[in-house]
């Protein structure tokens, strides 16, 4: 979705440590993933300060916060859908080897 | 709050670009403080009495070290881990600056034109003859994409801009607000061991962005300081950065091997870890160009980094020449520096290598737990 990166990797060789390649991409994308949560925990951070400071929200009240039926629901759905997307390459990986076989048949 | 001074050239970060500089902080400091000293354990008890019962006897050189130290998992995942932190040290430096590139230049240009009393200017001489030498071009230094000297756009500063905050993440702040540390470090060795001298013309060899440059010119503000680097965009930074800073510093483009400047100009020539980014002919070549360019009398101060006192910690410094294009590095292992220095021409009564430590906290070293700086020093 997003432009192609604008500036280039670093010119030379890149090594990589295990005799497989893909357990150091694993590493690789396991720390972007780390990354990103360390960011949005950090972004829910700020928001809770930004609350808390402007008299909207005690943090307290997060900590017994209940949800009610429906926000369970909801969150039920928006958790599943982020297994999709974090397990998808498992998915795909299968559903190629199923379609490659029935397109062989 | 900040470990990082926010000069006239530091690109502004949104949030999530802070939150993602603050993490490749964090993760390195787990890694150099946490992961990397298992590396020596791993050696300890388990490759070096693998490699025993198998030969008879423990590893004798690097090479037979390197051959089974990089099987071992332990230290497969620390050099994954280590390796992909620095490129995302890169990455979330490079973010900012991409976005806010064509004000930076803008910046740049103001603060170069800046109009400054006689003896509070600096200046910026670039020469785009100066060939970029080949251990700089053939791999890219620390992997900062395009290195020191690549313009990726007209007018280009986006090397120095990258580098500032690059070195303050890579050191884990380390290096102080603005980049000073070794700065001080070499103007506190130079005040203890030469009180009588007051240098008036010093030039810095390598200086990249400047940052220890400055800092001589801020502890010699009688004496007309001068730069040089072959990088262009660093050091339009450099001279940015300084005029931001009110520090009058002369920055030119040129190969400390040949630097066409005339003979016998300085009576002070310095450099902060340059040496090991050069060549084993470059390096003998810079010692014979700071003979050429000292006055009589004058003094060369070389700050260099430390490359390991046994086997596993040579092995581990060398980490950063396999795996972080510090290509050159490695042959700088047990290399004689004073040796080095006689061969450009120095004569060896004058002549000799120095130790210094800082004591840094073991946190913000990559790659072993002591850090002891060499200095050499070369009297004309």
């Amino acid at each position: 979705m997003s432009d192609p990166s604008p500036y280039p990797p670093p010119k030379g060789h890149r090594p990589y440590f295990f005799d497989d390649p893909a357990i150091d991409q694993l590493h690789t994308a396991l720390l972007a993933v780390t990354q990103e949560l360390s960011v949005a925990r950090e972004r829910i951070d700020t928001l809770e300060r930004l609350l808390e400071q402007s008299g909207h929200l005690r943090r307290a009240a997060i900590e017994t916060f209940q949800p009610d039926a429906s926000a369970e629901a909801e969150r039920t759905v928006q958790r599943a859908a982020l297994v999709d997307r974090v397990l998808k390459p498992f998915v795909d990986y299968r559903e190629n080897l199923f379609s490659r076989k029935r397109g062989q048949a | 709050m900040s470990d990082f001074t926010q000069h006239g050239m530091v690109p502004q970060v949104t949030h999530d670009e802070r939150a993602r500089q603050s993490f490749v902080k964090t993760f390195r400091a787990h890694l150099s403080g946490k992961v990397m000293p298992g590396n020596y354990q791993v050696f300890q008890k388990r490759v070096v009495p693998r490699f025993q019962a198998q030969h008879g006897r423990p590893p004798e050189d690097e090479r037979e070290l390197r051959a089974v130290m990089t099987q071992d998992p332990y230290y497969q995942f620390w050099s994954a881990m280590q390796r992909r932190s620095q490129e995302m040290l890169w990455e979330s430096v490079i973010d900012p600056t991409e976005r806010q590139l064509p004000e930076l230049i803008q910046r740049a240009k103001q603060l170069a034109d800046r109009k400054r009393g006689k003896g509070q200017a600096g200046s910026l001489h670039l020469d785009p003859d100066v060939a970029v030498p080949r251990y700089h071009a053939a791999a890219d230094i620390h992997l900062q994409p395009g290195g020191y000297h690549t313009d990726f756009v007209a007018d280009d500063v986006a090397a120095g801009v990258v580098y500032d905050k690059g070195i303050n993440l890579y050191m884990g702040g380390a290096l102080g607000p603005e980049n000073n540390a070794m700065g001080d470090l070499l103007v506190t060795y130079f005040r203890e061991k030469y009180p009588a001298r007051q240098p008036k013309r010093i030039l810095d060899m390598g200086c990249a962005i400047g940052n220890s440059t400055v800092v001589w010119a801020r502890a010699f503000p009688q004496a007309e300081v001068h730069g040089i680097d072959v990088g262009a965009p660093v050091l339009r930074y450099a001279h940015a950065r300084a005029e931001s800073m009110n520090v009058p510093v002369h920055f030119r483009q040129a190969n400390a091997e040949d630097t066409k400047l005339p003979a016998g100009s300085f009576d002070l020539i310095i450099s902060h870890i340059m040496l090991h980014e050069t060549s084993k002919s470059a390096i003998v070549n810079v010692m014979r160009e700071s003979l050429r360019l000292l006055a009589p009398n004058g003094l060369m101060l070389h700050l260099e980094i430390p490359r390991g006192d046994d086997l596993m910690e040579q092995f581990m410094h060398n980490w950063e020449s396999y795996n972080n294009n510090e290509t050159f590095a490695r042959y700088m292992t047990g290399l004689d520096l004073k040796a080095v220095a006689v061969k450009g021409g120095f004569v060896p009564a004058k002549t000799r290598v120095d130790h210094y430590s800082p004591g840094y906290d073991v946190a913000k070293t990559n790659y072993s737990e002591s850090f002891i700086w060499k200095i050499l020093v070369g009297e004309k």
